[in-house]
């Protein structure tokens, strides 16, 4: 292996100052096929421009402190190699912005404390037994438990995943990838004792995700939050529904599921009664019937599939 | 300037600041924590492979907590004290269990129990472990509990100084960094946990947030360093990242070879081979290199493909993530490429095993930034989080009793002074860069004040930083931004780096003798009957003095150290 030679490449920094307003500015940086674009960072402020804010720490993607747009993906600027970039969007020039979704203290520093305030709501801490905290007791833990709760423990705080959501910009009770993560690894740890309570802050709000998967696209621990939300949403039966997004939820989970028991088939429209209810079904019929697009919906055929009574026996021995 | 009242400040967010803040809070007190990142970016976080303990049913049936002092005395080359290391390990076990009960994620055997592995200098296999990303689930877990008691944290708050009052620590003056706004922090004890400096050395495992800054607001309070001449360099630091690949590497049975494909740790380490000592390693890396038989750039190949990739990617999958990440190696396929780098600060604020300093009352130091001298001249691998939970909370422990005895401080003093220093570098109109500095001081260190070292080295090395220091007094900040003004507090690090660095080249230069990682081509052999003596340093303006302390024997003779 030897050591590429060095290439000037072009980095774009939105920069920001409250003092100064909002501008662009262009810096030109040797690299190679090494560098990662947190040292690229620190040659800029180091030898160029001393002015450059930005947060970094440990540069190997376990302090979380990197957060930031690259080419217009929210990334962690040390997991992210200045060629790579260079080489996947086929342009010498690399943009680099603070992270969408909070505000821009200075250049690419955001403040993070929504994105605290979220974790705190889900009381991210075990609360285990008086006995196992006063050493009477001790925990055991099954290799495969530890293994499966670790996958959404090693969530590093970095504020990514709620830059990239959609869900948290237009819900208010949504609380956002990381803290479902959070919530959910402790949920589901059999050494927690207050599951009841985690249970009524997060199930109503997990209803809420929209599944557009960005967590899961933008996540630099491959964490996979919208797996945490989908799991918290299976412990609805067990402690009931908390909230409108939960009821409508568990209603739509109980339509699909008679609507395949009954045909075997998708039946969107009595999905959609069943869900909605009456009224509100009858406000969406028209509003659809203005758009034209009603038809289809009455004309759905209520045609039952070949072999439903196999796929009855199959249901019925999932309960 | 706003004034607030605490009994105790906790420097620093890792894990023994945490800890130290955890055992006070819970005693009823008014604590604030000030960390310039947010506690979870902090450098204990990096911390891969464990944290060594001894479990009582939970170990190997042969070992036993001497066999762990023992080890570690060695280890550290007979500079440890040895009631420190009896604290250390007879208290491990506990404090594993104790961070089991608050939810860390240890990795598990079939039956249930905490696993455990190897690691260098071991005599039976004691590291706890979470993957390799151990330090990454205590601090995590650690600041879940903290989080949820009585104390307040001031994150992203940069502390200059600390404050002194009638020849005892009376608080710390600190700065918002969001608003820029300055802050007296009027306590009754301080706790330096700091951490380390790898930022010191061109080449460093280290976060870009490692300028020892506790180390430099010790000495500056008149405080001694202990031990300073003493740093590690850990072997396996990816090239040319420098990012740490974990000793478990070797500890699950990765080999180092060189560009002959020979494993050449028999030469060596004949008994211990690949997980000898990180000096020993360290030097035989850099031998290897100097005589031919590295590649080209210097460094060596580390061998894991023999392992398999489900033990490789399950025991040590932050080595695949790296490898690939950073030097485009699959480590299932073909050899990591790994060199030393400077890696832990053995030295530190000199402190007795309770945390406390001797010369400042109210002083008090705990993991990195201390020097409780359970390290000695080179630390065991997975001993540091070890220490920073153990001796986080017997710090925490003893300023608990602290603060029953103690009165309010008087007015602290010096907060404006500290404050009118750091102001002058954003009143010129121009002058140096910090960066121009920095780099400079980084090459210097590594060079000179290195794995190798001898008296020409030294004393060149002590003449560049007499000549840096004097020439970042006239340093200028260019930013004048009243919100996360970044360039002036990589200023006020790098002040705080030289003040460091002036005293661990002095100190390197006066111990004439190697042993553990500071290692004199000039004397290579250890030189008990002058030198098994601590090292303890003051910093009086430009002039660094230099006194010694004995070291604290109670079993275990020094004896030549072989593996």
């Amino acid at each position: 292996m030897s050591q590429e030679i060095g290439r000037e490449i072009k980095v774009r920094i939105k920069r920001f100052s409250r003092e100064k307003g909002s501008w662009w500015q262009e810096y030109p940086v040797k690299v190679d096929k090494y560098t990662q674009m947190t040292e690229v960072l620190k040659r800029i402020k180091e030898e160029q421009d001393p002015t450059l804010a930005y947060r970094a720490s440990c540069h190997m993607s376990v302090c979380g402190s990197c957060g930031m747009k690259i080419n217009g993906a929210p990334k962690l600027a040390c997991r992210t190699i200045a060629l790579d970039e260079v080489s996947r969007t086929g342009s010498n020039t690399i943009e680099v912005e603070p992270m969408d979704g909070y505000e821009v203290l200075k250049d690419l520093v955001v403040d993070l404390d929504d994105f605290y305030e979220r974790m705190y709501k889900v009381t991210p801490r075990l609360k285990p037994s008086q006995e196992v905290l006063e050493g009477k007791a001790q925990h055991r833990l099954t290799p495969e438990d530890q293994s499966r709760l670790w996958k959404f423990a090693q969530c590093i705080w970095c504020g990514l995943c709620v830059s990239a959501c959609p869900a948290v910009k237009t819900d208010e009770q949504f609380l956002g990838p990381a803290a479902h993560a959070k919530g959910y690894r402790f949920l589901s740890d059999p050494r927690d004792t207050i599951s009841n309570e985690r249970a009524k802050v997060l199930i109503d709000s997990a209803w809420r995700c929209t599944y557009c998967y960005m967590c899961y696209e933008v996540c630099p621990r491959d964490i996979e939050p919208v797996e945490a939300i989908k799991l918290t949403r299976t412990f609805t039966d067990k402690f009931g529904p908390t909230g409108e997004a939960s009821k409508l939820g568990e209603r739509h989970s109980k339509a699909v599921e008679e609507s395949i028991a009954e045909s075997g088939m998708l039946q969107g429209g009595k999905v959609y009664l069943k869900t909605y209810g009456l009224v509100n079904s009858l406000i969406s019929m028209m509003e659809l019937m203005k758009d034209g697009k009603a038809t289809k919906l009455i004309m759905e055929k209520q045609k039952k599939v070949k072999g439903l009574d196999e796929l009855k026996k199959l249901l019925g021995e999932r309960q | 300037m706003e004034k607030l009242k605490y009994d105790l400040v906790v420097v620093g967010g890792g894990l023994s600041g945490l800890m130290t803040a955890h055992e006070v809070a819970n005693a009823g007190y008014r604590v604030a924590v000030i960390s310039k990142v947010f506690p979870t970016r902090s450098h204990s976080a990096c911390a891969e492979g464990g944290i060594a303990a001894y479990m009582e049913g939970n170990s190997d049936p042969s070992d036993s907590p001497d066999f762990m002092v023992y080890d570690t005395v060695k280890g550290g080359d007979y500079l440890v004290d040895q009631d420190a290391a009896e604290v250390l390990s007879y208290k491990s076990g506990e404090i594993v269990k104790l961070l089991e009960s608050w939810g860390a994620l240890f990795n598990r055997q079939p039956d249930g129990r905490v696993a455990l592995r190897y690691f260098g200098g071991q005599t039976y296999p004691r590291t706890r472990f979470v993957g390799d990303k151990t330090g990454m689930a205590l601090l995590h877990t650690t600041y879940e509990r903290v989080s949820g008691l009585n104390a307040d944290f001031y994150s992203e708050w940069f502390t200059l100084d600390l404050l002194v009052s009638d020849r005892r620590v009376s608080g710390v003056v600190a700065m918002d960094m969001k608003s820029m706004n300055p802050v007296t922090f009027v306590s009754k004890a301080v706790v330096l946990a700091t951490g380390g400096n790898g930022m010191l050395y061109q080449h460093t495992t280290n976060s870009y947030i490692n300028t020892g800054d506790g180390y430099a607001m010790a000495l500056r309070a008149g405080a001694a360093l202990k031990d300073p001449e003493f740093v590690q360099f850990h072997p396996t630091a990816l090239y040319p990242s420098d990012i740490l690949i974990s000793e478990a590497a070797r500890g699950e049975g990765g080999i180092l070879r060189n560009n002959k494909g020979e494993r050449f740790m028999t030469k060596y380490a004949p008994n211990k081979l690949d997980l000898a000592p990180r000096d020993v390693v360290s030097r035989a890396i850099l031998t290897e290199v100097a005589q031919g038989r590295g590649f080209e750039g210097g460094y060596v190949h580390l061998d894991l493909t023999h392992l398999g990739e489900k033990y490789i990617k399950e025991r040590l999958s932050l080595a695949v993530e790296a490898g690939k990440a950073f030097a485009g190696v699959d480590p299932v396929k073909e050899p990591l490429p790994v060199r030393p780098a400077q890696h832990y600060y053995m030295g530190g604020i000199d402190v007795n095993i309770t945390g406390a300093n001797p010369d400042l009352p109210g002083l008090f130091s705990a993991g990195e930034a201390a020097c409780v001298s359970v390290h000695g001249a080179n630390r065991l691998g997975s001993n540091s989080l070890l220490e920073t939970l153990v001796f986080g909370r017997e710090t925490g422990q003893a300023i608990v009793k602290f603060l029953k005895e103690a009165n309010e401080p008087s007015a602290p003093e010096g907060a404006e002074k500290a404050l009118d220093e750091a102001y002058s570098y954003t009143k010129r109109e121009s002058g140096v860069h910090f960066g121009e500095i920095m780099k400079d001081l980084r090459k210097t260190m590594w060079d000179d004040v290195g794995v190798f070292r001898d008296e020409e080295r030294l004393k060149r090395a002590v003449s560049k930083i007499t000549d840096l220091r004097k020439n970042a007094v006239g340093m200028y900040v260019t930013d004048r931004s009243t919100t996360y003004n970044t360039e002036f507090f990589n200023a006020l690090e790098l002040r705080n780096m030289l003040d460091q660095a002036l005293v661990i080249a002095s100190t390197a230069l006066n111990r004439t003798e190697s042993r553990g990682a500071h290692y004199r081509l000039d004397y290579p052999k250890r030189d008990d009957k002058q030198w098994l003596k601590h090292t303890l340093a003051y910093l009086r303006g430009n002039t660094v003095e230099i006194g010694y302390k004995p070291v604290k024997i109670t079993r275990w003779m020094p004896e030549e150290r072989v593996y």
